[in-house]
This record gives structure tokens, C-alpha cells and sequence, in this order.
């Protein structure tokens, strides 16, 4: 009781919502137990390994201070890496938007059997990456896959191409498979947004005079506007993340001009062994991620304020 | 001219869908050749023989029921134990006030963002001092990393739509906190917890590098590096067996959306994807 009147800012807490506070830490303690472990923990450990030199196979190792990082600023892998994730992100990211929204366009208007065509639309984001691998190459084979067949039949080419074997044709191939995996995302959000928009506004800017172009551009795209914002740093960040993909239809190659830097960091850390340089290309790969992070957390507390 | 228009958007949105699932189509059109025809230039774009033996063979003569069962256990056990943390912890983010909570939310939105590749190298240093390299324990923790943050943080969205007035009502009759939320939240966010769980095991199930990295023997591999292996070691690729097994991998995903793809949308609804 004394508490009370020497602690006047205190007592404005009531027991119970003291103990329902003390609930709502009990309540989250083993999320917080997980999240240390798997996540806190290794992502602590990949900064303190990325000043050592550590053999993969034996990790057997020792302190190399900045030696890695040293290595990352002079060498050429980590910015040959950079290069090859930024044209990934731009291009893959450019046609899923532009076929995104295009279509999401498409797919909200009156047509037949829409459901079906919005599911059949929706399937490769939900699909394995390995399937989605299996399947590209397999239509990329140059021998008897069905793309460069097609292609010839429609007179298109005259040759079959080696699509993921040799340079401009690789990036261009994963850019493609990663563009009809992910571009999925792009039309659910862009379609659930497309519905919310107030049917007046069009009406407003049809008794206006304005034709199908005009009221796209102002009517549609700016009501799109943050949520276009919000998919697109989303997706750069995965993009720029993408391990799989890349991995699963080139490997990073031919030599390494597919090699973004998820695969330089795999690439390091278990097939030239070198944990040590592995975990500091990871965590300049995570300093350059942070920029789009930041954008992207930034813009979420915006709007839940 | 009126009439025309809508026919012809219904074309050309159609032939663009039809374009877009054609790898799909082609998939199963593949799986269903034998293999003779496989081969044939230019190409049969319909099968002129259909046949099921790829599938005979990949259930009979492969470790495929193998890494489905283990995919099964893998994702199935993911998910049980994500959804539940997730559940209990978006109820405490959402609706209870401590210190640190915001910076909590914080943490959790920026671990959802975290590329697999920086974990990848302790948690594999990890899992052998532990002695569980090439578990599928290894492989529940590890997906973990993504599984967690990702439930969470739609949970929470989920969570938020619920309102507050309803809990309120419950407490001023005299329910407890876990009571109220047990009889009033829980059925309210069950929708969304079958739509977290649902992503959460789609995820999973499609997870490759960490099983790529934490496990290399045949008898704990999931499909995704399972069917991968088939790739690799076959001499020379029997394209229709692995379009069987691709489409046998994609079944799950099938069922889901052929029951339940309404969860699916919604779950994107809230994903923090909100325009």
C-alpha cells in the first residue's frame, strides 16, 4: 500500500493487467525460446565464424580477423555475384509485375470460367521449385524439348537453342522460370486490391469522357499504388534471396554468370570448403539485403500507425 | 462491335492462361507417354499412347514412397508445431501490453525477410556438434527458421481482424483470459489458422536447401532432394518417370486447391500484402 502512495506513475497499473501482462510474456516465452535458437543464435554465430578461416570438412580452423572481409572488398567473386542478383532481381521482378498486373487486369473482368482460370493462374507460386526445375528443363532440353520444337514449328527459330548452357540465354532462362513461378504473387495482391476499388470512381471518370487507358492511368494505377509498393519490396527481397531456382536450373552456371550471391555463399561454404569466407560473403550479402528491409519495415509500421 | 469485345477479351485472357499452364500441362502429358514416343521429332503434343507404367515403376522400382513419407512427416510435424507457438504467440503480440513488444514484432517481421543462407552455415555446425546431422529432427528445427517468423507474422494479421469487443464482452462475464480466448478467439481465428497451416505446409513441403545441406542419406531425404537425386544419378534422364513423380509430388498442393484455395487467398490477404 505504500508502494502506492510514493509511486504515484506505478499504481496507474492495476494488478490485473499486471498479470495479464505477466501472461501475455508467458504466453509468447516459447516463441521467444525458438526464435533465440534457430535464428538469434546462428545469426550471432555467422558473424563471429566470418572472422575465422574454417575447413569445411574437418572445421578445423582459426582467427583471421578482417582477412574474409578483405578478401570480399578486393576479390572479384562477391561483386561478380552482386552484378549477376541485380540483373536476376531487375529482370525477373519487371516481367512478374508486368505480367502480374496485366493479368490480375485480365482476370477481373467478366469472363468465362473464372475461378478455374484464376486457379490455373495461381498454381506454379504454390508449386515446388524442384517440379518447377524438373519441368523447365526438360522444356528447355535442346534436343527434344517442346520450347525449342515449338519454336521451330512456328518458324520462330531454325535451330534449337542451348537455353541454360550457354550466356545471354541462361540469365535469360532463369529469369523466365523465376518470372512464371513467382508472378503469381504479384496478381493475387494486385486482384484483391482490384476489388476494393470504389465502382464511382470509374463511372466519375466515364461521364468525364475518359476511355479504357485514361481511366487505367487515373483511376486504376494510382489506387494500386501502395499496394505495388508494398509487392515490390517484397519481392526484390525474396528475388535478391533466391537459392533454389538458381541453383536447381544452372548452378550458377555457365562458370559463374548465374551465380547470384545466395550460391556464391553455398558455393563457398561446401564446395570450395571455405566456411569461414562463406560466412562473411553471407553476411555481405545480409548488409545489402538491409537497405529493401529497412524500405519494407518502414512502409509496414506506416501503415499500421 | 459490343458483342465482339467480350469474346475477344475471353480469348486472349484464356490463351494466356492456357500458355501459362502449358509447362504444367505438359508435365502430365509427359508422364503419361512411353518412352519411345518421348523422343520423336517434332514432338507427339498429344499422347498417341497413354500409358501408366512411369507411375508403376516410380512407386514400384524407386525410393519415391520413401521421401513421400518422410515429406509427409517433415511438413506435417513443421507445421503442427509452428502453428501452435505461432497461435499462442500472435494472441500474446496482439493482444496483451508489455515491454518490448513492438520491438518483438519488429524482430520477427525482419527474420521473415532473412535470406536461408546465412542460417544455412551455423545451424549446419549446429546440427553436427548436436549429433543430429541427417535426422529429420535436423530438418523440423531448421525449417523452423522460416516457418516460425512466416506463421507469426499472419497469424498476427489474422488476429487483428478479430474485434477487440468480443473478448471484452467474455472477460466482463467473468471469463479468464486463456477461457475467453479458448471459447471466443479460437473459433473466431480458426479460419485463419487452417490458412496459416495450410502456407505453413505448402512451404515445407517445398523446402530444398536446407535438406540439400543438413541430410545426405536416401532414408531421411524429403521429395524435394529425393526426386532430385533421381536426376542426378540416372545415366542417361528418363524424363517420363520424373514427370510421374512431379506430378505425384504436386498432389497435396492439388487436393489444396481443389478443397480449400479459399484459405489460400485469404491467407495472402493478410500476409502483410494488404493494400
Amino acid at each position: 500500500m505504500t508502494a502506492i502512495a510514493t509511486n504515484i506513475p506505478k499504481s496507474a497499473t492495476p494488478p490485473l493487467e499486471r498479470a495479464y501482462a505477466r501472461l501475455g510474456v508467458l504466453l509468447i516465452a516459447p516463441t521467444i525460446l525458438v526464435f533465440s535458437l534457430v535464428i538469434v543464435y546462428p545469426l550471432l554465430a555467422a558473424i563471429y565464424l566470418s572472422v575465422f578461416s574454417i575447413y569445411t570438412p574437418t572445421l578445423q580452423g582459426g582467427f583471421v580477423g578482417a582477412d574474409n572481409y578483405i578478401e570480399l572488398l578486393t576479390g572479384k567473386a562477391f561483386w561478380n555475384s552482386l552484378k549477376v542478383t541485380l540483373i536476376w532481381t531487375v529482370g525477373t521482378l519487371t516481367l512478374q509485375i508486368v505480367a502480374g498486373v496485366g493479368l490480375a487486369l485480365l482476370l477481373h473482368q467478366n469472363i468465362w470460367f473464372r475461378s478455374l482460370a484464376r486457379s490455373l493462374v495461381l498454381f506454379p507460386y504454390f508449386l515446388s521449385t524442384v517440379v518447377a526445375v524438373l519441368v523447365w528443363k526438360w522444356l528447355f532440353n535442346d534436343l527434344y524439348g517442346a520450347l525449342n520444337q515449338g519454336l521451330m514449328q512456328l518458324g520462330i527459330i531454325d535451330m534449337p537453342l542451348d537455353w541454360l548452357g550457354s550466356m545471354p540465354n541462361a540469365m535469360i532462362g532463369v529469369i523466365l522460370v523465376g518470372a512464371w513461378k513467382f508472378f503469381p504473387f504479384v496478381v493475387i495482391a494486385v486482384l484483391a486490391r482490384l476489388q476494393t476499388i470504389p465502382e464511382n470512381l470509374y463511372e466519375a471518370a466515364r461521364i468525364d469522357g475518359a476511355g479504357p487507358i485514361a481511366r487505367f492511368f487515373d483511376v486504376t494505377l494510382p489506387q494500386l499504388r501502395s499496394v505495388l509498393t508494398v509487392i515490390i519490396l517484397l519481392r526484390a527481397i525474396w528475388d535478391f534471396k533466391e537459392f533454389d531456382l538458381l541453383y536447381l536450373l544452372t548452378g550458377g552456371g555457365p562458370v559463374t554468370s548465374t551465380q547470384t550471391l545466395s550460391l556464391l555463399v553455398y558455393q563457398e561454404a561446401f564446395g570450395l570448403n571455405q566456411m569461414g569466407q562463406a560466412a562473411a560473403y553471407s553476411v555481405g550479402m545480409m548488409l545489402v539485403m538491409l537497405v529493401f528491409m529497412v524500405l519494407y519495415i518502414r512502409q509496414t509500421k506506416e501503415k499500421n500507425a | 462491335m459490343k458483342l465482339l469485345r467480350p469474346v475477344l477479351l475471353n480469348v486472349i485472357t484464356w490463351a494466356l492462361v492456357l500458355l501459362i499452364s502449358f509447362p504444367l500441362i505438359w508435365m502430365i502429358v509427359t508422364s503419361i507417354k512411353p518412352q519411345t514416343e518421348l523422343f520423336r521429332i517434332p514432338p507427339t503434343w498429344l499422347p498417341e499412347t497413354v500409358t501408366f507404367e512411369h507411375y508403376w515403376r516410380l512407386l514400384s522400382e524407386t525410393s519415391f514412397l520413401l521421401y513421400f513419407r518422410n515429406s509427409v512427416v517433415l511438413a506435417t510435424t513443421t507445421t503442427l508445431f509452428v502453428v501452435a507457438l505461432g497461435t499462442l504467440g500472435a494472441y500474446s503480440l496482439v493482444r496483451f501490453t508489455y515491454r518490448g513488444r513492438e520491438t518483438l514484432a519488429m524482430l520477427v517481421l525482419f527474420t521473415y525477410l532473412l535470406p536461408s543462407v546465412v542460417l544455412i552455415i551455423p545451424l549446419y555446425l549446429m546440427m553436427v556438434s548436436l549429433g543430429l546431422s541427417n535426422t529429420l529432427f535436423s530438418l523440423i528445427l531448421a525449417h523452423t527458421t522460416f516457418a516460425l517468423p512466416y506463421a507469426l507474422w499472419l497469424l498476427r494479421s489474422f488476429m487483428e481482424g478479430i474485434p477487440e469487443d468480443l473478448e471484452n464482452a467474455a472477460l466482463v462475464d467473468g471469463a479468464s483470459r486463456m477461457g475467453a480466448f479458448r471459447d471466443v478467439i479460437f473459433p473466431q481465428l480458426l479460419p485463419g489458422i487452417i490458412s496459416t497451416a495450410l502456407f505453413t505446409f505448402i512451404l515445407s513441403w517445398n523446402e530444398y536447401l536446407y535438406a540439400l545441406v543438413l541430410v545426405n542419406s536416401e532414408a531421411v531425404a524429403p521429395l524435394t532432394t529425393g526426386v532430385m537425386s533421381m536426376l542426378i544419378s540416372a545415366f542417361n534422364i528418363e524424363w517420363s518417370l520424373l514427370m510421374a513423380a512431379s506430378v505425384m509430388m504436386s498432389i497435396p498442393l492439388i487436393v489444396v486447391f481443389a478443397f480449400l484455395q479459399s484459405y489460400l487467398t485469404s491467407g495472402f490477404g493478410a500476409g502483410g500484402v494488404k493494400g
